[in-house]
């Protein structure tokens, strides 16, 4: 792994370099050569699921808007702040009154829905290109961005999902690293759960009910080296061989190697079972090492985050893209501000303000990067985590998967009747 | 019957009562322990979540993630509520929710109350129509309010650069009119108005005729006096229900000027960390103004509700 992750470092500073001479045309924070600041002007208004709170608003008014003013004099940039809680809610009422605002940020999955009701710029058209992005971020993460192969945003900040062990517990069981195979990750799951004398679980050997369920079945099924849908994302796929290994295992885990118990821990819970002990392993988001760090500093050294390998890697991400409305006003000062919220240090500030993993490859050699262990194993590991979304219809059906992986987990049906159900449901969403 | 006789049947019905009597005071009184102590066990449940709120938001990070939980803070963190009150500004939340509220509470006691009257005690054509009305609106579900009314809000016509047609600008978004008229008035209140007017009876208003009254004065002099319970719950209701919106507020403004504190609140519930620390200390403070508003009114409100039957 540590050789790994050299070469990686060596290869993207060597990334950074070239990028020296090309990234400016899709980011940097430089004005683009298209774009002349004097003749870019008007006011522009900016929806945001971050930059939240006063030290996110003073970042974003007292930091990087101002960088911004100076490059861009004549732009003037309204910010509504709002929760990815209600994104959705906020976005559809402006879309129905018509007021969109000219950026938008919004997450992985959402691009799809909105660009395919035409709400969306195609930043192609803006100058923006799909080969201009992928010179500076991972395919996976650009084609998040895309509908329809035309491009509609582009990458601010990643949230990830991967395997984290407790590695002092996992010692003690006589286990020197993390599984390197789900064969693995069932012995040590078994050999690090805890059970009192009455049966009632004192330590889970494998979290997974600590983070949503859709999420935690999509990692797993990325490890299965299944896939959510079809390349064009017109058929479901996760109940393929490949998801029903997946939910079969998850099941296995809790019902058949009882590893963990339904409740043991919740998405409620105040704090992650594995910063207090209560879990061995466990799927967790990169902001776990933030969390660690504020909760419990002594277990940072213990904390050893692992890809879930199974037949592929399974790494999953999710995060936030700036986007540009299709009936924008001023749709150059909105491309410059997309362009600058994109810009390395934009991006990275804001990265850094979340504990969040920088999209821009060329970020792995900050220092924030380099500070936080679990956002530098993310970044290195880009190249195999997938995302979630596919289908313009995403937003409507992802809030079914939890309640199908549910059914499963509690053994109500089994894992290929649950996925076979939840793929009728989605096809019928797809093709209505 | 002589007189000894007489005396002796009444020593011995009161030797027969005596005990009964005494039966019925101790079933009496076991009756009320019994009643007392399910009473408490109650008030304990309702009373141990906002301890435990209380408690939370005095806690460190550290020892919130210790398992099993302390009950007890083992440092008081008081400088926790200094941190919530950082984090956003609060000051300014709580006083656009302050206003707000107390504007919807207003609006809501001088129309619901004229709205409750009117169906109650004036006969008029078309007036159950209009009452079924008012209970068919109790039943439509917030979410699907949202977007008619949110559009209703944007196509204001002569207000944020609209035309008289609703076209061409803002209409009430990004305003205190926003924050303030769709909320203003709604049909629980006019219901439970109606509900206690109609509770009120009808000699008062005949003698008040006689006496030369008109409508109006009748509603403000006779009758509304009457019903200051009525107008402590709904009163008592309306500010809890709009001191608590969240969506309606974040989805119509867009200035930080114009946020309140259930808005401000959210910032500590990101999507994959919740900060409970400050998340408790703030919902701790954002509830003081509704538990003062509860202690003074108390009285007026248990009378109504157990006048409109919504214990």
């Amino acid at each position: 792994m540590e050789v790994k992750s050299r070469m990686r470092r060596t290869a993207s500073v060597a990334m950074v370099a070239l990028m020296g001479l090309g990234l400016a045309a899709c980011s940097a924070g430089e004005a683009d050569a298209d774009l002349n600041p004097d003749e870019v002007s008007g006011e522009i208004s900016l929806l945001t699921p971050i930059f939240e709170g006063s030290p996110g608003q003073d970042l974003l008014e007292d930091e990087l808007l101002p960088q911004f003013y100076e490059e861009y004099p004549n732009v003037t940039v309204n910010v509504d702040y709002t929760t990815y809680g209600n994104l959705n809610e906020k976005l559809t009422t402006a879309v129905v009154s018509g007021l969109v605002p000219d950026v938008m940020l919004m997450g992985v999955g959402w691009i799809e829905a909105f660009a395919d009701k035409g709400v969306l710029a195609d930043l192609g058209e803006l100058g923006l290109s799909e080969a201009d992005l992928k010179e500076s971020y991972t395919d996976e993460i650009v084609e998040a961005g895309m509908w329809d192969g035309n491009v509609y945003a582009v990458p601010i900040m990643l949230d990830t999902r991967f395997g984290v062990a407790r590695m002092d517990i996992l010692k003690e069981a006589g286990y020197d690293s993390p599984p390197s195979s789900w064969d693995e990750l069932i012995e040590i799951a078994e050999a690090t759960t805890v059970r009192s004398s009455n049966g009632s679980l004192e330590r889970a050997g494998f979290d997974m009910m600590s983070l949503d369920a859709r999420q935690a079945f999509e990692t797993v099924l990325f490890s299965a080296g299944g896939d959510l849908f079809n390349a064009d994302a017109t058929e479901p796929t996760f109940n393929s061989d490949e998801g029903v290994a997946a939910l079969g295992l998850m099941a296995d885990l809790v019902n058949k190697y009882e590893v963990e118990d339904i409740g043991f821990t919740s998405t409620d819970d105040i704090v992650n079972p594995l910063i207090n002990g209560r879990a061995a392993m466990g799927i967790a988001h990169n902001n776990l090492w933030t969390q660690a760090l504020e909760a419990d500093e002594t277990v940072l050294d213990n904390l050893e985050p692992f890809v879930i390998q199974g037949e592929s890697s399974g790494m999953f991400f999710g995060g936030t893209l700036a986007t540009v409305a299709n009936n924008s006003k001023n749709p150059q000062a909105a491309r410059a501000l997309l362009e600058f919220l994109s810009s390395p240090e934009a991006a990275l500030a804001a990265n850094e303000q979340r504990g969040n993993v920088p999209a821009l490859t060329e970020l792995l050699d900050s220092d924030y990067v380099q500070s936080n262990r679990f956002v530098q194993f993310a970044m290195e590991n880009l190249d195999v985590a997938k995302r979630e979304g596919g289908p313009a219809q995403w937003l409507e059906v992802r809030g079914d998967f939890a309640p199908a992986v549910q059914a499963a987990l509690l053994g109500q049906k089994t894992p290929e009747e649950a996925l076979d159900d939840l793929a009728a449901l989605v096809q019928t969403s797809i093709d209505r | 019957m002589t007189l000894p006789t007489i005396k002796a049947l009444a020593i011995s019905e009161e030797v027969t009562v005596a005990p009964r009597k005494r039966w019925f005071h101790h079933a009496k009184g076991r009756q009320a322990v019994l009643v007392n102590i399910l009473l408490s066990l109650g008030a304990i449940t309702m009373l141990v979540p906002f301890l435990w709120m209380v408690l939370t938001s005095l806690k460190s990070p550290a020892e919130l993630a210790q398992f099993p939980p302390t009950v007890f803070p083992q440092e008081w963190m008081w400088s926790n509520y200094a941190a919530t009150l950082d984090a956003a500004p609060f000051g300014l939340y709580f006083r656009n929710s302050l206003v707000i509220a107390t504007t919807h509470t207003l609006i809501t006691i001088a129309l619901g109350a004229m709205a409750g009257y009117a169906l109650a005690r004036i006969y008029f054509r078309g007036r159950e129509a209009i009452f079924l009305a008012f209970i068919a609106m109790l039943m439509i579900p917030t979410y699907t309010k949202i977007v008619p009314q949110f559009l209703l809000v944007k196509f204001m016509p002569l207000f944020g650069g609209n035309d008289i047609l609703g076209q061409g600008g803002s209409g009430w978004l990004d305003t205190w009119w926003a924050l303030i008229i769709p909320g203003g008035l709604s049909a629980s209140a006019i219901f439970l108005f109606r509900q206690f007017y109609l509770s009120l009876p009808k000699d008062l208003e005949e003698a008040a005729r006689i006496d030369g009254l008109g409508e109006f004065r009748i509603f403000a002099q006779i009758y509304t006096p009457l019903i200051k319970p009525a107008i402590a719950t709904v009163g008592l209701l309306t500010f809890q229900e709009s001191w608590n919106n969240f969506l309606w507020p974040l989805l119509v403004t867009t200035s930080s000027d114009l946020r309140v504190i259930q808005v401000g609140l959210a910032v500590f519930q990101q999507l994959d960390n919740t900060q409970w620390q400050y998340l408790m200390a703030g919902t701790t403070m954002a509830t003081v103004p509704m538990v003062i508003l509860f202690i003074f009114a108390q009285k007026y409100f248990i009378q109504g509700f157990t006048n409109a039957g919504i214990k």
